[in-house]
Parts: C-alpha cells; structure tokens; sequence
C-alpha cells in the first residue's frame, strides 16, 4: 500500500488579532510552511488542498478555501472546505492523506484556519453552540463547558476522580505553553488559581476551559516515495482514523467515554500496526481539562477511570514517560476551531525532527506521536499517528 | 445561528409538550427524542408512539454559571443565580437533558428522583417557548 508523507508544516501565532482576518492568519501559516521545507518545494506543485474551518463566525460561509489559498497565490487547486467543527482540521489531514492514497494527486496541503475574535462575547456563544445538538441540549440553557461538566460530574461520581486532578491538567499545560511563542496564552498558572477560578459550569471554572482564538497552519502531504526529495526527515502518516457518534450526549451509551475517540483511534492503531504503548507522545484535544482525562483513557494510554490517576503519577508531563500537550494544548495554546487539528500535527512534525524552538519543550528521542482531534463534544473524532 | 428558531422549536412540540416517545417495533427500545432509524439495534425504522411518565433519576448534572449560559439564557442566570441542567434517566429507558426546578441548586444530587413539569423556557423571536423541567419528585 501506498504511504504518505508530512514534509513542511506551519503555524501562526495563537492569540487575538484584530489587525488579521482569515486570509492574512493563512498566509502567516502557509509562508512558514513553505519556509519549513527542507530542501525547498516549488508552490506551483500543490494541486490540491483542504482547509479546516467551522465558519469564522459566519464571515466567509461559502467558497472559503478558494478565498484563502488564491490570497497564497495558489490558483486552479482541487480545494475544498473541509468542517467538522473543532475536529475540522483533524479531518483535512485524513481527507488530504486519502487524496495521496488514492492517486489522484501526489502534492497536497491540508490546513486549517479560523478568526474567532470579531464577533462580541454574545455573538460568539451563539455562533459557537453550533456543533453540539441544538434542539435539545441548547434548550436546555448548556453551552460545551455546560456539556463537558456533565461529562466531568459523571466521571468524578463513577470514579472518584478529583476536582485538583483536572486543574493539574490546567496548570501542566500552562507550564508546556510558557516555552511556546506561538501560544496563546505563555504564562504558567499556578495550583491555586486553577482551583479559584470563576465557575463557569460547576464543576468546571474558568481556568478548565479553552480560550477563543485566531490562528492558522498548513502541512505539506504528499507520497511517502517522493518525501527524500523534499525532506531527508520526513514524518510518515503511519494510521489514521475518523469515527462519529450521536450528536447529544444524552443519547450516547457512556457519559464517561467519548466512543468516537475510541474507534478513530481503533482503525489509526490497526492501520499502522501500533498500539497504545508504542505511542511517546500525543497532542489530545482538551478543550476543557476533563476532556483530556477521557482521552487519556479513550486512547488506551490508562484504563478506564485511571485519567485523573495517570495525570497524577505526571506519566504526561514533559518529564514523564509520555509527555501530552508539549505544546500547551487547545487550554495554553489556543483552540482557533478549524486550526487545532492541523496545529497539533505542526507540534508534532517538528516534535518528531527534535526541531521545537524552545529545548524547554522537546520531548527527547520521540519517534511515534498521536494527534487527537474532537468535534463538539464527541460528535466528530479524527486521529492520526505519525511516525519519523 | 445556534439558538432555537420559532419553526424548528414548533417540529419538537409533541415531545416537549406531551413526551411522546418512539418505542421500536423490532427490540422494544424507546427512542426520546426520535430517531429516523432506532438508536438502538440500529435495524429497524417501525415505532409505535408512547407518552413517557416523565419520571426518572438523575444520571448526571451541571450547575451554569455567568460564563456558562447561552445568550438567551442569560437573564435567567442573571436573576436567579446559577442553575441546574440534567441528563435524567427516564424510567423506560432513554436518557434525556433537561433544566431542574424549584431547587436550591446544592441540593441536586446523582440518583434523586425528578419528574417532568410543563414550564416556560424563556421567549425568544417574541414566542413564549414552553417545555419540560425537571422538579424533585
């Protein structure tokens, strides 16, 4: 079977950016990008490419990754809008491989782009409750920190699972997105203001919940036989895998588990022949600190139940055994929706190559890293694996 | 945008108003609120319809603050504090999301058993919305 490659990959800065929309973000990714190419690539050879985007608070709704990429100066591309809420990017990564594969085109970037702060405070949260289930769980007066909480409730009366073992997840990530000058948010924060914070969504405050952000990132894919060309390092997409679930939580089985992880991950570990010990580090999606918890265990890197155990003994930590969120995560980092899948695969890329900026922050001798992408609240999965 | 429009809240009456759920013909799950094919067996697409008691117990439960209300629930928040929303496990099976009333908030806990009330959601596009909660039962 046919391999894939990663052989560039760049990012924006994360923050607040009023003097920026959706094209300038893009074209501040893509120039890193191409810049990031070891031994140079011609733009001319990109054929086709899919952007990552929920909507950028309905700005630019239609035609979207045309706009950005002819602003790159790249016309006459197979490209399309690819959305799937915060999972959006994860899946420009798999529809992007898929295109490799399947032979149609041999040059491709995947990207992901989104301007979350235009719209006023009010605006966003109306624009924002878009991926979960509107009729009932909006009725209901929740936003995603109102569902995710009910995730952590349930959790926490399943398994014991501790109200400080969710803020070391706040706290370590902080620490990871102090050392990135891309992140958003570079400060640590210390145990007790995570533990302070303002309540949100009880149990959830303020500090166990993402930002809004804008940003971009764009990788260069392409065939596995034509990557030495560009790259003598290349990073190979050894597995991946998408998997949906009900939209509301209500309706799923567990509220304890997000079941679309644990199938994307199922097919990513079978395509590449791995399994859960052979990951070294992962990029998860933890859009609010619970969030990470589960995927610790939906991924299988503990048992079910063990999250906030796993975080406690630090395995995940940048000095543990494996190291999660190096890069600060969605919580430090920033979470620009349709970005942060392609994002967490720029962190992994220079990961794996041992060319983070800051030493601070490499992980030592990985090889194996896993992305973990989320839509909504579990509605929408991507998982990829990626390997030096 | 993401709040609830007038048409798309009138589709959902029968079970906001009345808790009509959609039993399966084929394994007898109870599908609230309905589905196209049933969520369970995932098989068939036959249901008989059924009023649910509206009685069950709390599976899990958040308590919205400022930060954590939509927009349109912001005034609720603002006059009265913080409220509790549910995911309440109905006696015939399905699990369902709802506001809890006529509570002090730290008295809701896991497990305690609640019951369906009619009661106003809030009126957005100058129609009064109505719908079920959940009071201790």
């Amino acid at each position: 079977m046919k391999k894939v490659a990663i052989v560039g990959a760049g990012q924006s800065r994360y923050g607040d950016f009023p003097d920026k929309g959706i094209k300038e973000l893009f074209f501040e990714a893509y120039k890193d990008m191409i810049s990031s190419v070891d031994n140079g690539i011609d733009p001319k050879s990109i054929e086709s490419a899919y952007i990552g985007n929920l909507g950028s608070g309905g700005f630019q709704l239609g035609n979207m990754s045309a706009l950005v990429t002819e602003y790159c100066g790249l016309t006459h591309l197979n490209t399309m809008r690819i959305e799937n809420a915060c999972a959006s990017g994860g899946y420009a990564i798999i529809a992007a491989a898929m295109d490799v594969l399947s032979g149609a085109h041999e040059v491709v970037l995947a990207g992901g782009v989104e301007k979350m702060t235009d719209v006023s405070g009010m605006k966003q949260k109306y624009w924002l409750g878009v991926s979960g289930d509107t009729e009932y769980e909006r009725l209901a007066g929740t936003t995603f920190a109102g569902l995710y909480a009910l995730m952590a409730q349930r959790h926490m009366h399943e398994f014991g699972t501790k109200r400080e073992q969710l803020s070391m997840v706040a706290v370590k990530n902080h620490k990871n997105g102090a050392q990135n000058p891309k992140a958003q948010f570079q400060r640590e924060i210390t145990m007790e203001q995570a533990l302070k914070g303002p309540i949100v969504a009880h149990p959830l405050n303020l500090f166990d919940c993402c930002s809004t952000t804008d940003g971009a990132s764009a990788l260069i894919i392409c065939d596995a036989d034509m990557a030495k060309k560009y790259t003598d390092t290349p990073v190979y997409v050894a597995g991946f895998g998408g998997a949906s679930d009900f939209l509301a939580i209500h309706d799923r089985v567990s509220t304890v588990a997000l079941e679309g992880t644990k199938r994307a991950a199922a097919a990513a570990y079978k395509m590449s022949g791995l399994s859960p010990k052979d990951i070294q580090t992962a990029e998860v999606h933890d859009c609010f600190t619970i969030a990470e918890l589960l995927a610790y265990e939906d991924l299988g890197f503990c048992e079910k139940g063990k999250g906030g155990q796993y975080m406690e003994e630090g395995h995940t930590k940048l000095d543990g055994d494996r190291p999660v969120n190096a890069s600060g995560g969605l919580k430090s980092k920033g979470h620009p929706i349709g970005s942060t899948g392609t994002g967490m695969a720029y962190e992994m890329f220079n990961q794996l190559r041992g060319t983070i900026q800051k030493p601070a922050r490499q992980v030592k001798g990985a090889e194996v890293g896993l992305i973990h992408n989320v839509g909504g609240s579990g509605g929408t999965v991507a998982v990829s694996i990626l390997r030096r | 945008m993401a709040h609830v429009s007038v048409p798309m809240y009138w589709r959902t009456i029968p079970q906001r108003y009345k808790l009509i759920g959609y039993k399966c013909k084929k394994c007898g799950a109870v599908n609230f609120p309905p589905k196209g094919v049933c969520k369970q067996c995932q098989s068939s697409s036959e249901f008989e319809e059924t009023h649910l008691s509206g009685r069950g117990k709390v599976h899990t439960f958040v308590l919205i603050s400022a930060g954590g209300a939509p927009p349109e629930f912001a005034e609720q928040e603002k006059a009265g504090g913080q409220y509790p929303v549910a995911i309440v496990e109905l006696e015939e099976g399905p699990k369902v999301i709802g506001q809890i009333a006529d509570i002090d908030p730290k008295e809701v806990k896991i497990g305690m058993p609640v019951r369906t009330e009619l009661r106003k959601i809030y009126t957005e596009e100058e129609v009064i919305r109505y719908g079920f909660k959940f009071v201790p039962a």
